[in-house]
């Protein structure tokens, strides 16, 4: 059972629960000793003081018994008397047997009532206690013969009291048992929190490094026991840190060199576009691949500053409150020849969200681009609030994205098994990661799904969080 | 005499297409590829609008584009290399009127350069006396004066303070403004305004840490009132 169980739960689970399981062996033995022992003195005590009295009272007895005894058979005579004036004190029962009678003070206890392994040891001349059960309760009887007579005394006394006193005294430990073993519990998961601090803080650095802070590093110690790995952590992180940085540079760099010539490039075509009319027609075809090249080329290396700007984690949005409705609507119509409807939730006028204008706009842009490009155009954007997040999608009537490409679709370079094959379609794959890396900085997240109408066609989603809805703004 | 323009960019070859490209619209165009021969031909005759590249050997665009400033309220064009960084706000700062990323199309620039030489517009009727407060505004006259004193403000501060005046206390958004005085869409960079209202504020208010006549409503935009 508990091989199955353990390795399932974590290191601190376990040593709480050993610490647990300690702490109650430990207040368990404590408490069945203190229970013995306390029970043991106390009973020695009652017996000792019960003993004692009872044979000061069978020699009061023997004392008053000589001259009775030859009145014995008179009517007179009634043991009882003597038993009445006896000093007992309350709770203490004297049984009285004299030649095979018994007489009691009590009439619950009667001699026969008493266990008749202690009346044959008494009444065979040696003086015994005995515990009994009699009627639910534990009773003590201690027995003396009667020197010179054929009898003996009795006196019985309850031990309901002692076992009360018992049953409070084994309750509070048990009370005590429970406390210890929630102690032991507390403390081992205080130690155990302790000891897995250090693991912690490493796991917490590499989730960091995991999600692109590359100058995250865990705190050198003093612990010789865990500077070795803190060290090795540290070093690999700065490695890695450095080899992305080399590569994000280079890439910043190959593409910063690209802007100037690409520059001129762009600014010459356009003087030659402007004299298009009277170019010969060769040299007019000539001009128009060289036009739709160099803006394709321009956007390409915009992508590549962009996402070299991503990886060396040097990318700022300059964040503001936007209303969401206002700006898909002027993306969606900058951005497209045709007019694609924007269907807009209800819920959704004036709400806010902290972005960056010109980002969210290229974001939507690029959307729109990529249905153009491999889903045969946007057919519908539709904004909806749902919880606190807004709902941008961007639904095409193209071919879908298989399941097996949802994810890559969003990575550099990848079009997708299916849309890489399609011959005429010049996108190199940026345009959906750039959503993704923009998106993922806003705080939301990008998908893409079937339509919800079931209709043939891709639905890509933008999910962002959403400021507190405000009043529509009103321009006096 | 037509428009003319400076433009100041240490490569050449780029400077040669941008001025191809700018005379193709009918405007002369004086390079200059350095910021110390910049400013000499600035002084030998002054041009309608400078384009300026902020990476320049030498003294620097900001240097040269303050140095203009302090003579002149002609419209400056800041080009840089990125959007994000901080060059964009500290060429506005230093007095551009407007700002370009490279690579950018010269249509672009010329869409820039025909929005920062549009005149102000004329008030409606003859109401052309506008105060507020102690301030004192002339459309028609490009005058402004604070306690009777005339305010120099460059071309751009003045069409942005008429365009907050033609409406006093409605609240002008940033896109309206962007669009009004710039002649940029929705997707206009606010920083533009921003800056702008900062140094008009330098220049009209008494108090620029506490404006009293271009107020920001938050979240809203800017309203202009006596």
């Amino acid at each position: 059972m508990t091989r199955l169980l353990l390795p399932k739960m974590g290191l601190r689970a376990r040593i709480t629960i050993a610490f647990a399981v300690g702490a109650l062996l430990m207040s368990a033995v404590l408490a069945v000793a203190t229970l013995g022992l306390t029970r043991q003195n106390l009973l020695d005590q009652r017996e000792s003081s019960a003993t004692a009295r009872t044979y000061q009272n069978a020699r009061t007895a023997e004392a008053m018994l000589p001259q009775q005894t030859a009145q014995a058979n008179a009517p007179t005579f009634d043991p009882t008397d003597l038993l009445a004036s006896i000093p007992t004190p309350t709770g203490s029962r004297p049984v009285l047997v004299l030649d095979g009678r018994g007489w009691a003070r009590n009439p619950e206890f009667s001699y026969e009532s008493l266990p008749e392994a202690l009346r044959d040891k008494v009444l065979g001349g040696e003086a015994a206690l005995m515990r009994f059960d009699h009627e639910g309760s534990t009773f003590l009887a201690v027995g003396v013969p009667l020197s010179g007579f054929d009898g003996a005394y009795f006196e019985v006394v309850s031990l309901a009291e002692l076992e009360s006193t018992l049953e409070s005294i084994g309750i509070s430990l048990l009370a005590a048992a429970i406390l210890t073993t929630l102690a032991g519990a507390a403390v081992g998961w205080w130690a155990a929190r302790r000891v897995l601090r250090p693991l912690r803080n490493i796991s917490e650095a590499a989730h960091a490094l995991a999600t692109g802070r590359l100058e995250t590093r865990v705190e050198s110690s003093d612990d010789a026991d865990l500077a070795p790995i803190a060290d090795s952590f540290n070093e690999m992180a700065s490695a890695l840190e450095e080899r992305i940085q080399r590569d994000a540079q280079f890439a910043s760099n190959v593409s910063h060199e690209l802007r100037s010539p690409l520059m001129t490039l762009a600014a010459s075509i356009e003087v030659l576009e402007n004299q298009r009319d009277d170019l010969p027609e060769r040299s007019r075809a000539a001009l128009d691949l060289m036009v739709a090249d160099i803006t394709r080329f321009q956007q390409l290396v915009e992508d590549l500053l962009e996402i070299s700007r991503f990886d060396a984690g040097v990318m700022h949005l300059d964040l503001e409150d936007v209303r969401v409705d206002e700006l898909v609507i002027q993306a969606v119509t900058s951005s497209t020849d045709v007019d694609v409807p924007v269907d807009i939730d209800s819920d959704l006028a004036g709400v806010v969200v902290k972005a960056d204008k010109r980002r969210l706009s290229r974001v939507i842009a690029n959307l729109l681009d990529n249905a153009a490009k491999y889903g045969e155009g946007a057919t519908r954007v539709e904004l909806r609030k749902v919880g606190d997040a807004v709902l941008i999608a961007v639904e095409d009537d193209g071919p879908g994205v298989p399941p097996e490409d949802r994810e890559i679709i969003f990575y550099r370079f990848n079009r997708g098994t299916s849309a890489g094959h399609r011959r005429g379609i010049d996108g190199v794959g940026l345009g959906l990661s750039l959503v993704a890396e923009h998106i993922r900085l806003h705080g939301g997240s990008v998908w893409v799904e079937d339509r919800p109408d079931g209709k043939r066609g891709a639905r890509f989603v933008i999910k962002l969080p959403a400021e507190a809805a405000e009043g529509a703004v009103v321009e006096a | 005499m037509g428009t003319r323009i400076l433009t100041v960019e240490d490569d050449e070859r780029i400077r040669t297409a941008v001025k191809l490209a700018l005379e193709d619209e009918g405007w002369s165009v004086e390079e200059a590829d350095t910021g110390e021969e910049a400013l000499n031909a600035f002084q030998r005759q002054p041009a309608d609008v400078v384009l300026i590249d902020i990476m320049l050997p030498g003294i620097d665009g900001f240097d040269v584009c303050r140095a203009i400033r302090r003579v002149s309220d002609v419209p400056i064009v800041m080009v840089t290399a990125r959007a994000d960084t901080h060059d964009v706000v500290a060429g506005l700062e230093a007095g551009a009127d407007d700002y370009l990323t490279k690579p950018f199309a010269p249509k672009e620039l010329s869409a820039r350069i025909r929005a920062l030489l549009r005149r102000v517009r004329s008030g409606d009727s003859g109401s052309t006396h506008l105060r507020f407060g102690d301030l004192e505004v002339i459309p028609e006259e490009g005058v402004v004066r604070r306690e009777g004193k005339e305010v120099h403000l460059t071309k751009t501060e003045f069409r942005l303070l008429v365009e907050l005046a033609s409406s006093p206390g409605r609240v002008f958004s940033r896109e309206t403004l962007l669009e009004r005085v710039w002649g940029y869409g929705y997707f206009g960079d606010g920083r533009l305004v921003d800056v702008h209202v900062r140094r008009l504020r330098t220049k009209i208010e008494a108090d620029p840490a506490n404006p009293r006549h271009v107020v920001t409503v938050r979240g809203l935009g800017y309203k202009l009132q006596a």
